[in-house]
């Protein structure tokens, strides 16, 4: 874009004045989505308000909505912005007497903060709306003793670093299919209410990053790749993540109505969050609709995230997370670098299958746990950690979980090949590696040669073990299991595009072996992939491509066909065919232009 | 809460008054227990159970909650000249504090300021607060209508406690992820103590002999000074475990001392910390996060568990009994003489 070469059209824009046409199906979806949430019955604020905004069940939707206003069980961060987006959306039809009741909940009933990133923002995105909406009222008048406008201030400001953060640095709780909602759900809400023309700016820009930032690594409906926290029943089985439902709305894939199968349907609570969107009048950018669903040429999507703040154990508070992903029309597959990155609910890599069918993934983790992983990131006492955090999460602990952190597995992705490189310590717990292969694959089979070869529709999947493993047969899955503390995964992705017949893709793999050609405490593996890259990578140590050692260093903040950015500038690119758009989040402008071909 | 604590100012009062001397303080007190989490706790969710509890120490196990719930309250500071009217609680949400004793309550801290273990507040100053964060230790100077991070000198600023030294109170101590860290300046500067084993939980000060100080840490047993954290020593005679959150002196007989951490029950100095036996009869749940000793009667032992309430002990910690808050995580708890 910058290249002097490329010669700028001369319409040069600065929004809000851009607001790029509906998608051509995205107002029937909208339209849909409110109707159907509105013949819930799900005790959400999503759907007290879908109903009350299309009339529907009047008199039951105010009776929930008083219920809901005392309700002590929901958190004050979950509570904060859900009420208030209900609350100015549905204002003008709420009796007088329901509308102080609402108002009253900010002063009597306590708004915990929480202690994550998705905490915060729903919280002081509630905070914010509130304070906007009750100006000028004493500090008697507010759960936590301040004034309207130190509330207001405070929220701000606070916002205002996320931005800054989330658009130099990245995000901590970064491209989780689960939390996803928690984040796009008050940025929309803040863009819909706030009166501020900046701050509605910034949130309609952080949108556009959010939504951006799942376009890239979007197929079908499923947020491919590593994810910083993701729930086990949805890296299992991904379009049953929340984030598909939004990816449905705006992207209009995966092309049939999620909730119409139970195993899709939104469960988290309540789920329905996607309905402020649909109510919302932000409108995605044709730019970041067409990155998401133009899979007609594969390519490779780099971008840096940070780990999630480290209180304790660490030399640096946000270390850089580097995330790898390789897109094609069939496939996807992804992965972080390893290690701890983000605790209890991290998924470092998979392959992803463009399929309508149900689990659609392949992966592999170790499954690790420990008070001090823990302890890096919460303050409590780190011995008590684990059962506080198996409390609530109930498989922090379970050798058998499907998410998880270790600083015994690394990855090494070049295109459609990965390496994951296990080198467990003695003495842990769970001194075993497990991979997930779904039942409803197409073809499983165990080569001669050592491979495993797998297909689902037009992808194929060859995994090598280097060391030996055995199978468990689950209800929707088997489990790969090794017991062996090193260990080496290698897994080459292809599909009928670039391959033609599966039987081709085994014949081009069945020769090829990865080799341990370091032992010790740091073990080296080489491999040459089906392409004739040949990749090296020792644990803890470097990753060489053909000789070359991959500087993670070099890694930008986003770096692939459509989207761009410098880490710490600030500047956003998209890019799609000619049409550019660029987000500044230093000057709260965003961009449009077209390039000529 | 707030009529109690005008019954007890009466009464403190009357005695003071007639026996000109603050340490014949009533037979009664109060007890203050800070509550993070239940057994019940969900992420996410109100848990209404948690926050500021306070109780009479002669009286049964009905606590009375007061303050804001659902906040993940760890440490708390009750100015005692005060006679309970200055409160302060380190929570998730920040320092909350109160000037009416529990009547109104207000978050002194910004954003900046979170996940706030410990506070203290300077008994001859009240408007000096120090508190502790995993972010380092921050300072007011006006009440909590300003804060400041005061960190220059620490290394890793990881910070459980924060002790403001009774006979100076320019000299400060705190406990770090890499030691226990003092100031001579007011927290302005920070330079290491002789203690610089990982994971320090908890400092105290001696109630008389501010040169004397004891660390409790992760993993690393309990440590003691006699020269202000110049040199510590490990004191290790009698104690079978190795992690301990905290301390706590007799403040009428400070050779008397409690100690307490993981799967440890509770320990007994009676040799100013010189050796140690255990004293667990009675007490059902040996994760011991807390521990006071009341002021007006040093048989009166309280101790906060991980999960299980707190306990009591009424002939110095020889037997124990349930206080109430059953299924509580009660981080911090002070006996107050009033």
């Amino acid at each position: 874009m910058r290249n002097s070469a490329v010669i700028l059209l001369t319409v040069l824009f600065l929004v809000p004045s851009v607001e790029a046409r509906a998608q051509p199906s995205f107002e029937q979806r909208r339209q849909r989505l409110i109707e159907v949430v509105a013949g819930e019955r799900d005790r959400s604020f999503f759907t007290v308000t879908a109903k009350l905004v299309t009339g529907k069940d009047k008199e039951f939707a105010i009776q929930m909505l008083d219920s809901l206003t005392t309700d002590q069980s929901i958190g004050g961060m979950f509570y904060s912005y859900a009420a208030i987006g209900s609350y100015l959306r549905l204002r003008d039809q709420l009796p007088d007497s329901l509308k102080a009741k609402m108002r009253n909940s900010f002063r009597e009933r306590t708004m915990y903060r929480g202690d994550t990133e998705n905490h915060w923002v729903m919280y002081y995105t509630g905070l914010y709306l509130a304070a906007q909406t009750w100006p000028n009222e004493g500090r008697s008048q507010w759960y936590n003793g301040k004034s309207s406008d130190e509330n207001f201030r405070e929220a701000e400001e606070w916002l205002n670093l996320w931005f800054k953060t989330s658009s130099t640095i990245g995000q901590g709780e970064f491209d989780s299919p689960t939390y996803f909602i928690t984040f796009i759900t008050p940025v929309l809400t803040l863009y819909e209410f706030a009166s501020d023309p900046v701050m509605k700016r910034r949130a309609q820009m952080m949108a556009d990053l959010l939504f951006a930032d799942f376009a890239v690594e979007h197929l079908n409906g499923n947020y491919c790749g590593g994810h910083s926290r993701d729930y086990p029943e949805d890296i299992m089985n991904p379009l049953s993540a929340p984030a598909a439902l939004w990816a449905w709305l705006y992207f209009g894939e995966p092309q049939f109505e999620l909730w119409q199968e139970t195993r899709y349907r939104p469960r988290h609570r309540g789920g329905w969050e996607t309905v402020f969107g649909a109510m919302s009048s932000y409108r995605l950018p044709e730019i970041i609709y067409s990155i998401a669903t133009d899979r007609s040429t594969p390519y490779v999507h780099t971008e840096t995230k940070r780990v999630r703040n480290i209180i304790r154990f660490g030399l640096e508070k946000n270390p850089p997370v580097y995330k790898y992903t390789y897109m094609t029309r069939h496939y996807a597959l992804g992965s972080l670098q390893g290690g701890i990155l983000q605790p209890i609910q991290q998924h470092t890599w998979d392959v992803t299958f463009a399929s309508d069918k149900p689990y659609n993934t392949i992966f592999t983790l170790h499954p690790f746990y420990s008070g001090k992983e823990l302890a890096m990131f919460f303050p409590e006492e780190q011995k008590f950690l684990s059962d506080e955090v198996d409390r609530y999460h109930k498989i922090y602990t379970n050798p058998n979980k499907w998410n998880s952190s270790s600083p015994f597995e690394q990855t090494f992705q070049h295109k459609n090949t990965i390496l994951v490189l296990y080198n467990i310590d003695k003495g842990i717990t769970h001194p075993h590696i497990d991979g997930f292969f779904p039942k409803n694959l197409d073809e499983r089979s165990i080569d001669p040669s050592g491979w495993i070869f797998c297909r689902m529709g037009a992808t194929y999947v060859a995994f090598y073990s280097l060391r030996p493993y055995e199978w468990i047969e689950e209800e929707i899955n088997w489990r790969w299991r090794s017991f062996e503390l090193m260990n080496c995964i290698v897994v080459e992705v292809g599909s009928s595009d670039e391959e033609g017949p599966f039987e081709q893709f085994k014949r081009n793999l069945q020769a090829r072996s990865p080799a341990l050609t370091g032992g010790g405490r740091n073990p080296t593996i080489e491999y040459t992939t089906r392409s004739g890259d040949h990749m090296k990578f020792t644990f803890n140590g470097p990753r060489l491509l053909n000789g070359k050692p991959v500087n993670f260093a070099e890694y930008k903040f986003f770096n692939g066909p459509y989207l761009h950015s410098e880490r710490k500038s600030g500047v956003v690119t998209m890019t799609y065919k000619n049409h550019v758009r660029e987000l500044d989040f230093d000057k709260a402008t965003i961009k449009e232009w077209q390039k000529l071909q | 809460m707030d009529g109690l604590n005008r019954s007890s100012l009466w009464l403190t009062a009357l005695v003071a008054v007639s026996l000109g001397s603050v340490d014949l303080y009533a037979q009664e007190s109060t007890v203050y227990a800070s509550v993070v989490s239940t057994k019940l706790f969900v992420v996410g969710a109100a848990n209404p159970q948690t926050g500021l509890f306070s109780l009479r120490s002669s009286g049964d196990t009905t606590w009375q909650h007061t303050g804001p719930h659902n906040i993940r309250a760890f440490g708390m500071a009750v100015h005692t000249p005060s006679r309970g009217r200055l409160v302060c609680i380190a929570s998730g949400n920040g320092v909350h504090k109160t000037t009416d004793a529990g009547t109104t309550w207000k978050i002194t801290t910004g954003w900046e300021i979170t996940e706030v273990l410990w506070v203290s507040i300077d008994p001859r100053t009240p408007e000096v607060m120090f508190c502790a964060t995993p972010y380092g230790v921050y300072r007011t100077i006006n009440g909590g209508t300003t804060w400041e991070e005061k960190t220059k000198g620490v290394q890793q600023r990881f910070t459980s406690s924060v002790v403001i030294d009774h006979s100076n109170s320019s000299t400060i101590y705190c406990s770090t992820e890499d030691g226990v860290y003092r100031s001579n300046d007011g927290a302005e500067t920070w330079f290491r103590t002789g203690l610089n084993v990982g994971g320090v939980r908890v400092v105290v000060q001696h109630p008389k002999n501010a040169d004397v100080l004891l660390a409790g840490t992760d993993d690393h047993g309990i440590y003691i000074t006699r020269n202000g954290g110049k040199y510590w020593e490990k004191t290790e005679a009698g104690l079978d475990h190795s992690t301990f959150y905290s301390i706590a002196f007799d403040p009428q007989n400070p050779q008397t001392l409690y100690a307490g951490g993981y799967v440890t029950g509770v320990y007994k100095s009676t040799d100013g910390g010189v050796s140690w036996r255990r004293t667990n009869s009675g007490l059902t749940n040996l994760n011991i996060h807390s521990i006071a000793v009341d002021p007006t009667n040093g048989d009166r032992v309280f101790a906060g568990t991980q999960w299980g309430g707190v306990f009591r002990s009424d002939d110095g910690g020889s037997t124990w009994r349930s206080a109430g808050l059953s299924g509580s995580q009660v981080w911090a708890i002070t006996v107050q003489p009033f």
